[in-house]
This record gives structure tokens, C-alpha cells and sequence, in this order.
């Protein structure tokens, strides 16, 4: 991809799931064993259905979009802001949504909305930019 | 819009962007007078800037810019004020 590629309103769409594998391999990776993410009963008695998916493993599906599709190889991811909103549970079909709102010709920079939803649930909202330097 | 009305917005703007609300803008100060004032934050105030007016810049009006009164001059010539 190009920068002339993308403007305002440019769109990416990306669907997934986080298998009860991935959010093992985050607990080992993290250092997070809040039962919350990894005891079924505990995260019920916080009146939830089922164990939560952690945020950054959303998050995660973000970096991918950002790095290989939108903007891809060319960008620099330069920052996220983000609401968890809704829970997302474990092998629940999401989708994460990518929207250029904003692209500035004199630095360069996309400004992304961000948007994942699963079952009809807003799971999470946010912001991204990220600055392309990738020489066309 | 008067002078005064784009500086009160701009002080909010690089407020926000580097984050200091000590910051008072003058005409004559640059990069080297705000702490914090690197590349990506450039970037983010250029951005900030042209999302608050809707106004777009090219790479080469801001790389010609020198001080704060000129990027205030090129705002305005932007907004038609």
C-alpha cells in the first residue's frame, strides 16, 4: 500500500476470536492470573457470564490491523486510546472495525476510529494514529 | 477571528498536546522554548491543530514555518481571517 492509498473514511474490517490457548499464553507471557481471566466461577461472582477476555489480547488484534493492513508496513503505530466497554468472552466471533478519520498531508499521520463488536455488543472503542514512513 | 480569540485556542491546543499548562504562547517562541517539544509531539500539533479548524497544511508550509506567530499567521491565512 501507498499513502496516496488511503484517505478519510478508508475502512478496514477484520474478524476473530481469542481461543482459551491465546488467553493461556498471555497469562505466561503477562504475569496477569487475575481470576478474572482464567477461574469461570470467580468471574461470574463479579457478574460476568464466563471468563473475560483480557483487554490487551484485543488490543493484539488492533496491533495486526495497524501493522500489516492499515496502514501496514509503511506505518508507525504512535498511539491508542481505548474504552473496554463490554465483555468479550472466550471463542465469541468479534469484529474489529479501522476508520480513517483524519490524514494530515504535511505529517503524514492517520488518524484511525477504531470500533470491535461481538453479538451485536460494543466490546470496545477507541483511537489510533499512526505515522507513515514508508518513502512512495 | 481576532488575534486574541486564535491565541486562547492555540495556548488550549498546545496545552493538550504537551501536555503543560503552564505554556504561554508568543509570537517570536519555537521548539527549543517547550520542553517536550520532539518530533511526534510536531506531528500531534499539527494534527491537533488541523482537526480544531479543518484546515489542512502541506509539508511544505510547516517546514517553512519558523516561530509561533508565523504558524498563527498561516492559520488565519487558512481560515480567510
Amino acid at each position: 500500500m501507498k499513502w496516496e492509498d488511503f484517505t478519510e473514511g478508508t475502512e478496514v474490517a477484520t474478524e476473530f476470536r481469542i481461543a482459551s490457548a491465546d488467553m493461556d499464553a498471555f497469562e505466561r507471557l503477562s504475569g496477569d492470573s487475575n481470576p478474572l481471566h482464567t477461574d469461570a466461577e470467580f468471574a461470574r461472582t463479579l457478574g460476568f457470564e464466563d471468563r473475560v477476555v483480557y483487554g490487551a489480547l484485543i488490543i493484539a488484534r488492533i496491533s495486526e490491523m495497524i501493522g500489516m493492513k492499515l496502514p501496514g508496513t509503511g506505518g508507525v503505530w504512535s498511539s491508542l486510546r481505548i474504552d473496554f466497554r463490554d465483555p468479550l468472552y472466550i471463542d465469541e466471533a468479534a469484529e474489529l472495525r479501522g476508520t480513517v478519520t483524519h490524514r494530515s498531508e504535511a505529517v503524514k499521520m492517520l488518524t484511525l476510529r477504531l470500533r470491535v463488536e461481538a453479538g451485536g455488543r460494543r466490546i470496545a472503542t477507541g483511537t489510533a494514529e499512526t505515522v507513515w514512513r514508508a518513502d512512495d | 477571528m481576532a488575534s486574541d480569540d486564535l491565541y486562547d485556542e492555540l495556548t488550549d491546543i498546545f496545552r493538550d498536546v504537551f501536555d503543560d499548562d503552564d505554556i504561554v504562547l508568543s509570537d517570536d517562541m519555537t521548539a527549543a522554548d517547550v520542553d517536550d517539544w520532539d518530533s511526534l509531539s510536531h506531528i500531534r500539533l499539527i494534527v491537533a491543530v488541523e482537526q480544531h479548524y479543518g484546515v489542512s497544511f502541506t509539508a511544505t508550509e510547516i517546514a517553512a514555518l519558523e516561530n509561533v506567530g508565523q504558524f498563527a499567521s498561516l492559520i488565519r491565512q487558512k481560515l480567510g481571517a
